[in-house]
This record gives structure tokens, C-alpha cells and sequence, in this order.
């Protein structure tokens, strides 16, 4: 069954977007958008408010632990992953301490994904 | 590893052709028996969790033994049979190249003892290198150009070795060129690391090995140099100086990166360190300076 979730992919790589989208899709998530950039992130955040944003670490014009603030600043609500293949733990605790929900590494694995989805679900479930 | 590299030691000393060398490589694959499937054929391990060690290993640089005991799936004991069973590595190389007629059993006892006196080798490290030490292969690899070299760029290319083997290609040899070896004419995909060990990386790549790790690595069949391509191998590099910058993290040393670049063409740095890396799926130039 289809979940009711809305996704915001960000990344400037279009194949961890192209990935991304399908492991989510695996897991039933319909509404999915895209950002390349942190910039982007922020703009759709603020114009879309999803529900969950995957956000990359390093990318051009402005970074993910920037955007992280911003879109935390604008929705304190939403549930911000960050997906990086820069698992350090000062990049955990930066990430953590601006109020991201979870932290992937990657390569992504569709079982991580899952994971996730299946935890905010069932948060969102338990504060209906 | 070391298959690959000892095979070309005996093709550049004339001891083997490069047919004769691409054959035994090839034959080689239906011997070799890989550490998770000895595990499974002892009963040590059932194939789901040989599986879950296999993703892990594509986040972290460790063993598979010591994530298989990390998870609890092996003891210490185990592994170390492990190991002993898969230790004899180099021995199919042997086998492919006896069993095709290439070489004597003895020609290649030979050869292997005049490499281990040509590098200077001492018994242990001789011993590292044969059981797939790859860390102590690239430092052999490293120091016989230059000392400085191993300090400098050691564990970085160590890492990429191990790799290029966990994501694009088991096959893989390398030797440090000739800055002048380096063609303009190449894709470059770049990413500076930044901070008190500061290093620039990037691959110089033609049409065809490009496409040929992006492939490999996006898990298509890209046929044309576009944005996916592209992207696909960018990402193949992100992914390694990440995995680099957690290693180095864990050994005290916090570093970030700029996000990636791709230029048409190759730059010409002075003093760069050029590494030919060469696989089956291809052959292109690692450049860090």
C-alpha cells in the first residue's frame, strides 16, 4: 500500500537521485521531488514542505550542513536525513547537534532506507 | 591482489606474454574461492550474513573477518582458518599458469624468489604481500620508486586499491608512470581534500574506461560519455575520498572536500604522483598531488 509520505531528495549527483528515487519508490513512497544543489534544497523545502528530506553533505553552492540550519529554521518539523559517504564523527555531531534525524552512509542500501521510512511511519503513526 | 601484480612482474621480465598473462587471470577467476563462500562451505556463516558483512564492507575499510567477529558471526579462531584456507592466494595464478602450459611449477618458484630478493623483501613482509596484505603491497609498490612517496600518499592508495576491488573490479594492478605519460586529450574528474593533509585527487580517463567503471559502478550499460556517466564515476571518487576521510578521522585527522569537477581535458601538474591503474574493465591514471 501506498504511503503518504512526501520525499525531497537532495544531491548533486544524479545517479544517487536516479537511486534514491527507486529505493524509495521500493518502499512506497509516491511524492517524491529533487533538488541538485543546497540552494535548491532550501527554495523546494520552504515551497513543498515534505515530510522527509534526504540531504547530501558535500555539494556546490551551498553545502548540506548549511541547509540543514536553514531548512530546520523554516520547518522544525521536518524529518532531515543526512546521506553521506563522509561518516566522521565530528560530521555526525555537527549534523546531529542542527537537528538532523538520522544519518546514512553511503553507498545507500536499500535496507537502510527502509529502515528509515518504516521509523517515521510508525512515529507518525504513534502521534495520531 | 597480488595474482595481478606478481602476473605482471612475470610479463614485464618477459617471462609470460600479455595473452598468456590475460588467459591465466581469466582462468584463475573459476579457481579462486572467495573468503564468504569458504565460510559458508565450512558452516561458519549462512549466505544472508555473508551478504550483510559484503554491504558493510561498502561502508567501512575492515576486513571481512573482523566484521564477520564484529557482528558475531565468526570467533577469532575461525577466521584465523579461515585465512589459512585462503592464504595459498597466489597459488591459483600458479596453478592457471602451470595447468596452461605457460610455465614450469619450478620457472614460477623461481620467479617468485627473484622477486622477493629484487624488492628486498624481508621474510615477513614477503609473507604479508602473498596472503593479500594490500597495504604492504602498495608500500612495496610506493618505496621502490621513492621513500617519501609511501608517507605521502600511502594509505590513500591503499584504500583505492582495496577500492577499486570492493566496487568496480577484482582484477586490478598498479604502477606509478611517468608524469609525462599523463594525455591531455583525457576526461578529469577531480576532488580536493582539505585541511592539514591537504591532497588533490582525480582520475584521467579516456572514453572508454570511463564508461567502463561507470558502468560498473551505476550498474547500467552506459554506452555514451553524458551526465550519468560522468556523474557515475564522480561519485565512484566521492565515494572513495569519503571512506578516505573517515579513516583518516579515525586516525585523528579531520579533513573535508570540495565537492567534485569534470573537466574535458587533463591538466598538466607539475609534481603530481601518477599512478597507472589498470584493470579488466580498463586501464586510466590516478593523479594526486
Amino acid at each position: 500500500m501506498v504511503n503518504n509520505l512526501s520525499v525531497l531528495i537532495c544531491d548533486d549527483s544524479m545517479l544517487i537521485r536516479k537511486k534514491l528515487r527507486s529505493t524509495l519508490e521500493k518502499c512506497k513512497c509516491e511524492t517524491i521531488y529533487e533538488a541538485e544543489n543546497g540552494v535548491q534544497a532550501v527554495e523546494k523545502a520552504k515551497e513543498l514542505n515534505p515530510d522527509v528530506i534526504f540531504l547530501d553533505i558535500v555539494m556546490p553552492d551551498k553545502d548540506g550542513i548549511t541547509a540543514l540550519k536553514e531548512i530546520k529554521a523554516i520547518n522544525p518539523d521536518v524529518k532531515v536525513i543526512m546521506a553521506s559517504s563522509v561518516g566522521t564523527s565530528d560530521h555526525l555531531k555537527e549534523a546531529l547537534s542542527n537537528g538532523a534525524y538520522d544519518f546514512i552512509q553511503k553507498p545507500i542500501s536499500l535496507d537502510s532506507v527502509a529502515h528509515i521510512i518504516e521509523k517515521v511511519l510508525k512515529e507518525g503513526n504513534e502521534n495520531v | 591482489m597480488f595474482s595481478q601484480y606478481f602476473g605482471h612482474y612475470l610479463l614485464n621480465r618477459g617471462l609470460i606474454t600479455l595473452d598468456q598473462l590475460a588467459d591465466a587471470l581469466e582462468y584463475q577467476k573459476s579457481v579462486h574461492v572467495k573468503f564468504g563462500v569458504i565460510a559458508v562451505d565450512e558452516g561458519f556463516m549462512t549466505t544472508g550474513q555473508v551478504e550483510e558483512v559484503h554491504e558493510k564492507q561498502k561502508q567501512v575499510d575492515k576486513r571481512f573477518g573482523e566484521i564477520a567477529v564484529e557482528l558475531g558471526y565468526l570467533t577469532e579462531a575461525q577466521v584465523e582458518a579461515l585465512i589459512s584456507n585462503q592464504k595459498q592466494g597466489h597459488l591459483y595464478l600458479a596453478q592457471a599458469l602451470v595447468d596452461r602450459k605457460y610455465m614450469t611449477i619450478d620457472e614460477f618458484g623461481t620467479a617468485l624468489s627473484e622477486y622477493k630478493k629484487g624488492f628486498s623483501l624481508s621474510d615477513d613482509q614477503f609473507e604479508a604481500i602473498r596472503n593479500g596484505n594490500i597495504d604492504t603491497l602498495v608500500e612495496n609498490i610506493l618505496s621502490s620508486e621513492d621513500v617519501s612517496l609511501q608517507e605521502k600518499y600511502g594509505k590513500y592508495i591503499s584504500l583505492f586499491a582495496k577500492n577499486m576491488i570492493r566496487f568496480i573490479d577484482s582484477q586490478v594492478y598498479l604502477e606509478v608512470a611517468d608524469n609525462s605519460s599523463l594525455e591531455s586529450t583525457n576526461w578529469f574528474i577531480s576532488q580536493d581534500i582539505v585541511g592539514e593533509a591537504s591532497l588533490k585527487t582525480g582520475f584521467s580517463m579516456n572514453e572508454d574506461a570511463l564508461l567502463a567503471v561507470a558502468s560498473v559502478y551505476a550498474e547500467e550499460d552506459l554506452t555514451v560519455v553524458d551526465a550519468l556517466a560522468k556523474d557515475a564515476v564522480s561519485e565512484f571518487l566521492n565515494l572513495h575520498n569519503g571512506i578516505y576521510l573517515v579513516n583518516m578521522s579515525n586516525w585523528g585527522i579531520e579533513l573535508t572536500m570540495n565537492p567534485q569537477q569534470i573537466q574535458e581535458s587533463t591538466p598538466l601538474y607539475e609534481g603530481s604522483l601518477i599512478v597507472n591503474v589498470h584493470s579488466s574493465k580498463g586501464s586510466f591514471q590516478l593523479v594526486l598531488s
